[in-house]
Order: structure tokens, then sequence, then C-alpha cells
């Protein structure tokens, strides 16, 4: 790989998680959601990995030894909040406030369970997608001669 | 430790269900999904009352007997003793399913409980993990799970006909039509396989693989006996049809024969108890199959007696094994000295089974015996035949081990922790021949659930030539001929023994696997030979029905070509440039090129959706594409350069593709050549959309109006990665 992307690539991830975050606050309102923005995030540490090889990859980025547990709590809260309704005596994946109700707004971010149904979503993505990055990448690496 | 908190949670819920019965019982309704009909709907009534004290006091019984089997049962292998971690939980487990089967209302819900019960016993069949055990696992999941398939497709037809799985709304709303009649005749072939009747009998004698407790519990109190709680909790619905009565009352005649003479044939002794079982459920079947009052509060009574009967030869089997070494009955004999106290209450559970006085087992066939004289001579004759045989192979089998000249020493003492639970449900037996209010009052209580009805249990000792005891000394007559006559017997019994093993149903079960097994692996071999031949399978078949719904349907007016505006220019660009690109990836002998052409082919494609309105699928579009080529970028840059040959038969690979491509050509031309529809759920959901404060319809479909499906794929996911993670680096997560 040349220099330049060894150089570019891993300052990508900075901007990547950015857009993801920019996907999640406009989320609700328009275009892009928690699936995508989990998506983008995962592309910048794919990206990563396709320059720097895993094992480079992985000790330039301790914190990716945690996407399992990021994908793990992401599925739960994602389901704790579709199902907490049920508690309420509503069937699940009831979102509050309901229709009509006015919304607690910061900016575009708009405070609704939807918005953290989809926050645990984007979690559950990125988290999976890169522990597949992480399990192929050792296949790749463990079969090269 | 692990096995006293075992028996602690059985003894606890033991005395709530007690406590529960006793109070008359109650109801919990929780509403999961009400737009689908979807009750948690749980009662405890007298039905539940019998099964749930079953599973919890045999439980707890059989669970202080593992505290002490199964330390030796680990040594005896050997394995380590932290297995006992792969055993306690699912017997806690198989409890649990069995109580919540018992309080289930609805079919549904009764599917669901019926399916936990036999994943709980696959574990614990395969608990010793050797080819036998394995096999003997699979069979019984196998048997009872496909089996109980029949039994949710019965219910969907109730659902589709009535619109409730609520069985009490069933019972009120169910005419006695074919539908009924079909529905209950599936429900019954569940329930039948599970109780390990005729023909479907033989899963049962195999899962004798298992552990002694396991065993004990399987066919006393849990596994086995959720097929006849099945029978009895929809039974109402059942007698709306005559043929599925008349198709009990054949199969439970029919396995009481089977199983009766099978275990006349039987060496080892777990194998004579096992088709006991079979045996004995067949009673109980062939009480439904009668049908009534008599014949409800005689069902009850008889799994109640068998239970503890049962549970307690069971235990004595394991406890003549451990203290001895021997599994055979032509290997062990006169133990009656040496283990006097063994001998003795299993003498009476036996006693208890083969229905003798001053035994509880002698209510359960004296009401056995009337419900058959109800139902007329020749059920009558076949009662007294079956109830003959119940003496002759229990006899044969205590005879067999306690009575006559001694050959094998025991090497101890029986262990007092397998002696207590014998002991203790030997008693119980003996009470219930003494006083059998209390056993009677629960039988009642049971079968008034099943006959929706009051029934009346009162059995009691008539010292006169009533009909019933006539039966009663008539039966015990013959069996004790039969027992006594080894000579005519043996031969008989052996000569049907290798019928079942020629013809029989477990030679068919064997086949059919097989068959099944060279299919799959030939299909295999086909398809995953090399990365053509998977895509070929794609395509190939893809193609194919796109054809035939191409010849099926009518064509004409369905293809348009309409029109070009100035306006879709760039939309035409566009198109081109994905023209173009397919061609290069498809002609291409380069590695990079054709992987570079298809990621242009994708985000020309992604840039036609943002145009024609769709930036959802766009912004997803151009997500997989970068994904997609990154892969390839990823892999190509580490494999070796010699890796990616030109591909050969050039020819068949380009026939595949345009037959591919053309199906999928006609396919969208014709979908877009259809007017769009705006009506409908679509029109809806955008409608919907400002009542859930979102501006994007898809977004809001996805984590709102649909958002069930969502969590549903979700979780797909993350169990698709702990699949990934399993099969690359065995679980380790990273």
């Amino acid at each position: 790989m040349s220099v330049i992307l060894e150089v570019v690539c891993p300052r990508l991830l900075g901007p990547a998680v950015m857009v993801a975050a920019a996907m999640i606050v406009k989320g609700y309102g328009d275009v892009g959601d928690g699936f995508s923005a989990g998506v983008v995030v995962a592309l910048a540490v794919a990206l990563r990995y396709v320059t720097l090889g895993a094992e480079r990859a992985e000790r330039s980025l301790p914190a990716l030894r945690f996407a399992p547990a990021v994908a793990i709590s992401g599925l739960l809260f994602a389901l704790a909040i579709g199902f907490f309704p049920v508690i309420l005596g509503e069937p699940p994946v009831t979102h509050y406030p309901r229709a009509g109700d006015p919304v607690v707004e910061i900016g575009t971010l708009e405070l609704t369970t939807a918005v953290a149904f989809d926050v645990g979503v984007f979690l559950l993505v990125a988290g999976s997608l890169v522990e597949l990055v992480h399990q192929l990448a050792r296949l790749v690496e463990e079969r090269r001669p | 430790m692990l096995a006293w908190s075992a028996v602690a949670s059985a003894t606890v819920a033991f005395i709530a269900c007690l406590a529960g019965w006793l109070a008359g019982g109650g109801a919990v309704e929780v509403a999961w999904a009400p737009t689908l009909g979807l009750h948690l709907d749980l009662a405890f009534d007298g039905l539940s009352a019998l099964y749930a004290l079953l599973a919890t006091g045999i439980g707890a019984l059989v669970f202080v007997y593992g505290a002490g089997y199964l330390p030796w049962h680990l040594e005896h292998l050997p394995r380590p003793h932290r297995d006992a971690w792969r055993f306690w939980p699912w017997m806690v487990f198989f409890m649990g399913s069995m109580v919540g089967l018992a309080c289930a209302r609805d079919l549904v819900l009764l599917f669901v409980f019926f399916d936990l019960t036999a994943v709980a016993s696959y574990f614990l069949i395969g608990f010793d993990r050797d080819r036998d055990a394995r096999g003997a696992a699979l069979m019984a999941l196998l048997v009872t799970g496909v089996s109980a398939v029949a039994m949710l497709v019965g219910a969907v037809l109730l659902y589709n006909a009535y619109g409730t799985s609520s069985l009490p709304e069933l019972f009120e709303r169910a005419d006695s039509g074919p539908t009924t009649t079909a529905a209950c005749a599936l429900i019954a072939v569940a329930a039948l396989a599970k109780s390990a009747q005729a023909p479907l009998h033989f899963w049962l004698p195999r899962a004798m693989a298992a552990p002694t407790p396991v065993s004990a519990y399987l066919h006393s109190a849990a596994m086995v006996a959720a097929g006849v709680l099945v029978l009895g909790r929809v039974h109402p619905l059942i007698a709306k049809s005559d043929a599925v009565l008349d198709l009990l009352l054949v199969v439970g005649l029919v396995s009481i024969g089977v199983g009766g003479v099978l275990a006349l044939a039987q060496d080892e002794l777990k194998q004579i108890l096992a088709h006991s079982t079979i045996s004995q459920y067949g009673y109980v079947v062939t009480l439904y199959g009668i049908g009534g009052a008599t014949a409800a509060g005689a069902a009850a009574l008889y799994v109640l007696a068998h239970a503890i009967a049962k549970s307690a030869l069971f235990m004595t089997a394991g406890a003549v094994t451990v203290t001895t070494g021997e599994t055979r009955l032509s290997r062990l004999g006169g133990l009656g000295r040496r283990l006097p106290a063994l001998a003795v209450a299993s003498g009476i559970a036996a006693a208890t089974l083969a229905a003798l006085p001053l035994t509880l087992g002698f209510f359960k066939d004296e009401l056995f015996f009337s419900a058959a004289s109800e139902h007329g001579r020749p059920v009558q004759l076949l009662a007294v035949g079956a109830a003959a045989l119940t003496v002759a192979y229990i006899g044969r089998f205590w005879l067999g081990l306690f009575v006559g000249p001694l050959r094998a020493r025991p090497h101890e003492r029986v262990p007092p922790l397998l002696l207590a639970p014998v002991a203790f449900l030997g008693l119980l037996a003996l009470v219930g021949g003494l006083v059998v209010e209390p056993f009677a009052r629960l039988a009642g209580d049971a079968a008034e659930v099943t006959q929706s009805g009051a029934v009346e249990v009162a059995p009691a000792y008539h010292l006169d030539a009533g009909t019933a005891n006539v039966m009663a000394l008539a039966a015990w007559a013959l069996g004790a001929l039969v027992l006594l006559t080894p000579r005519v017997r043996d031969p008989l019994v052996r000569a049907v023994g290798r019928l079942g093993q020629i013809a029989g149903p477990r030679r068919w079960y064997a086949l059919s696997l097989l068959g099944l097994n060279r299919l799959s692996d030939w299909a295999h071999d086909k398809e995953v030979r090399d990365l053509r031949n998977s895509i070929t399978a794609v395509l190939v078949p893809a193609a194919a029905l796109i054809a035939l719904a191409f010849a099926a349907t009518p064509t004409r007016g369905s293809y348009d070509v309409g029109s070009i505006a100035l306006g879709d220019l760039p939309i035409i660009v566009l198109l081109g440039l994905g023209a173009l690109a397919a061609l290069t990836a498809a002609r291409d002998k380069g590695r990079l090129r054709p992987v570079l052409a298809l990621s242009v082919l994708g985000f020309a494609l992604a840039g036609v959706y943002a145009m024609v309105g769709a930036p959802d699928v766009a912004l997803v579009a151009v997500l997989v594409e970068t994904v997609l080529a990154l892969v390839f970028v990823g892999v190509f840059a580490r494999l070796p350069p010699t890796t990616l040959r030109r591909p050969r038969r050039r020819a068949r690979n380009a026939a595949i593709g345009s037959a591919a491509g053309a199906a999928a050509f006609a396919a969208i031309w014709g979908a877009l050549s259809r007017p769009t529809a705006t009506a409908g759920v679509a029109a809806e959901h955008i409608d919907r959309t400002p009542d859930a404060h979102g501006g994007d319809v898809v977004t809001v479909i996805l984590a709102d109006f649909r958002g069930l499906d969502t969590m549903v794929e979700i979780t797909v996911l993350a169990v698709a990665v702990v699949g990934v993670a399993s099969l690359l680096s065995r679980g380790r997560a990273w």
C-alpha cells in the first residue's frame, strides 16, 4: 500500500464517527438511521484493517477489542427499549412520547424512544461488523505463508 | 451443593403447587401480542395441579436420588465433577417447562412448552456424550419434535377456523366438523409421539442411554407424561370427534400390547421398564379414547399411580446397578436377602403397577376396568388381557431381581440417598392403598378439567363379585399363568421382538434418516464443490422460476415501453455507465479491474436511486458497495498472485449469466410497467409518519411501524455474528 493511503486511511475514522453521529442526531427527521451510521463507522475501521493489516490496526486502536461488548450491549439496549412498554401494559415497540404529545428537542436531536432504539441498532451494527472484520482478518493473516 | 439447590427449588415449587391446589388455583393472563391473539394464558386448575405436583414432587425425590447417583455416574465414566453443571440446570429447566406446560391454556403456548421439554430432554438423554447417547438424544428430539409440528399445524387450522388459539374459547366455539377432526388428529399425533405410543414408541427405549435419574423423571412425571397431559388438556375438543376418539382407543390398546409383550422379551432392567412405560401410557390413552367421566377420572388416577410406581422402579434399577455393577436381569437374582429394604420398597411399587390390593395401584385398575366395561365387551376383554400382561412383566422384573438364587453379589449396601426416595414412594403407594381420598380428590379435580364438567372419582374396596373385582381376579390369574410358563412365553415374545427389529418402525426411522442424509450429502456435494456451482445454484433456479412465471401469466399489456423526458437524461447517463461497467466486469481478465468495475456499477445504480426519490435506498446502496469493494481489495491484497486463474468453462458461465440476466430483466421490466400503487399500507405509513414525530418514512417504518421486525432482525444479526465467531475461532469473541 502506498504511503499516502497509510497516512490518510487511519485519519478517516474521526470524520466517519462524525458522519455517524450526524446521521443519528438528524436521523429520525431525515435520511439515515442507526444501521447506516453503524456501517459508516465499521467501514472506517475496515479501511484501517486493509491498509495497516490486522495486527497493526488493532495495536494502534486498542479500543477495538470492546467491539463484541459494544455489539451485545447495543442489542440488549435496543431490546430493552422495545420491550419496556410491555411492563406498562402496552404492546412491544410502543414509542414515547406518543403521537400528539410534545417532543423535547436539543438542536435537531429529538428525544424519543425511537431514537434511543436507533442508538442501540447503531451500537449493534458497528460492533458486529468490526467483530466480523476482526474474525475474517485473523483468518486471512493466519493463512498467509 | 448444586444438586441440593435443585432439590430445594423442586421442594419449594412442590409446596407452592400444593398450596395453589388447596387454595383452589388461579389464572394469569398477559396479552403478549393482542393483535395476533397471542396471550400468555396460564391457569392453575385441577389438571395443572396434578401434573405440576407430579413434576415437582417426583422431581424433588428424583433430584435427591440424583444427588447420590450423579457423583457415582461421573466417577464411573470417568468425567470431571464440574460436569454436574451440564446436568442439574437442565433438570430444573425440565421441571420448569413441565410445570409451564401443565398450566398453559393456549395451543401456541402449549406447543412452546412442549418443545421446551423436548429440548431439555435432548441435553439430558445425550448427557453421556458417547455415540449411543447422542443417537438416542437425536432420535428423541426428532421423533417428538417433528411430530410436535403437527400440533402447531393443528393450532393454525383451529385459529383459521375459529379465530382463537385459546383452549377455553375453542371449547365453546368449535363444532364437530372436519376442521376440528383434522386439527384434533394432528394434536393427537404430537401427543402420542411424546407419550411413546405405537408406532412412534421406539425412541423411548433408546432414551435409556440417559443416566438413571433422567430416565426415572422422564418416564414418570416429565417428557412422556407431557403427551397424555396435552390429551387431557384438549380432551373437550377431541371429544367432539368420534374418529379421533377411536384413533386414541386403537393406538392405546396396540401400545399396551406392543409395550407389554416387548417388556417380557427384554433382559436389561431399564429396557423392561421403558417398554412397560409404553404399555402404561397406552392405558391412559385408551382411557382418553373411551371418553366420558369415568374414563377421565381413571386416566388421571392412572397417571398419578403410574408416576409414583414407575419412578420408584427406575430408581430401584439404578440402585441395583450401583451396588452390583450389573444391568441385566439374567445376571441378577436373589437380592432380597441382601438388600431387604430396597426389595420391600420396590415390591410395593411393583405391586402398585400390577394393581394388587392395599396399594394405590389397585384403584387405578378398578377405575380402568369400570371405564372399559362401560365401553362394551371387546374393550373389556382387552382390558383384562392388558392388566394380565402388566402383572406378568412386572412380576418377572421384581421376582427376577429379588427372588431365586443369588447371582451377582452386591459390593456394598444401597447408599441411603438412593434408597430413601424409593422407600418414600413405596410408602406413598401404600398410604394411597389405605387412604385413597386425597389422591382421588386430586384425580377428580384433574378429570373435571378433562371432562369440562363435574366428575366424581370415588374408588373404594368392594368385597363383592362386582365386574371390576372379577376382571381384576381374572387379570391376576392370567398374569400369573404367563409368569409361570416361561417355556411357552419366552419363544413367543422373542419372535415378536425379532419381528419388530426386522420390520418395526425403528428400522424405518433409521432408513429414512439414512436416505435424507444421502440426499443432503449429494445436494451439498453438487452445490459447494466450487464457488461457481454455489452461484449457479442461486442463479439457475431463480431464472427457471421466473421463466415459469413468465409462461404461466398473461403478458399482454404488462410490458410497457413508456417515453423519455429531457429530465431523465442524468438517469440515462448513469444507467449507461452502469451497463458499461457491467460489461467490463464480465469481460476483463484482470483481478482488481472487474471489482472496481462492479463498484462503478453499484455507485451508478445508487445514483439512480437517489434521483428517483429513494435516498434511503441510495445511502444503503452506497454503503454496501463500499463494503464490498473494501472486502475485495482487502482479500486481494493478501492473496498469492497465482490463486485467481482464468476461469474455465467460459461458455457455461456465459450461458448461466445470460439466462439469469434475462430473467431479472423480464421481471424488473414487468414490475416497472405496473402503475405504482400508492394506496394501502404505503399510503398509511406516509400519513402516519408525522404522528411518530418523524420526517423520514423509511426510518420511521424501521424503528416504529415495523419495529418488532427490526428487533427480530437485529437479534438474528447478533446470532449470526456469534455463529461466525464460533466457526472461525471456536467462540472466542476477540
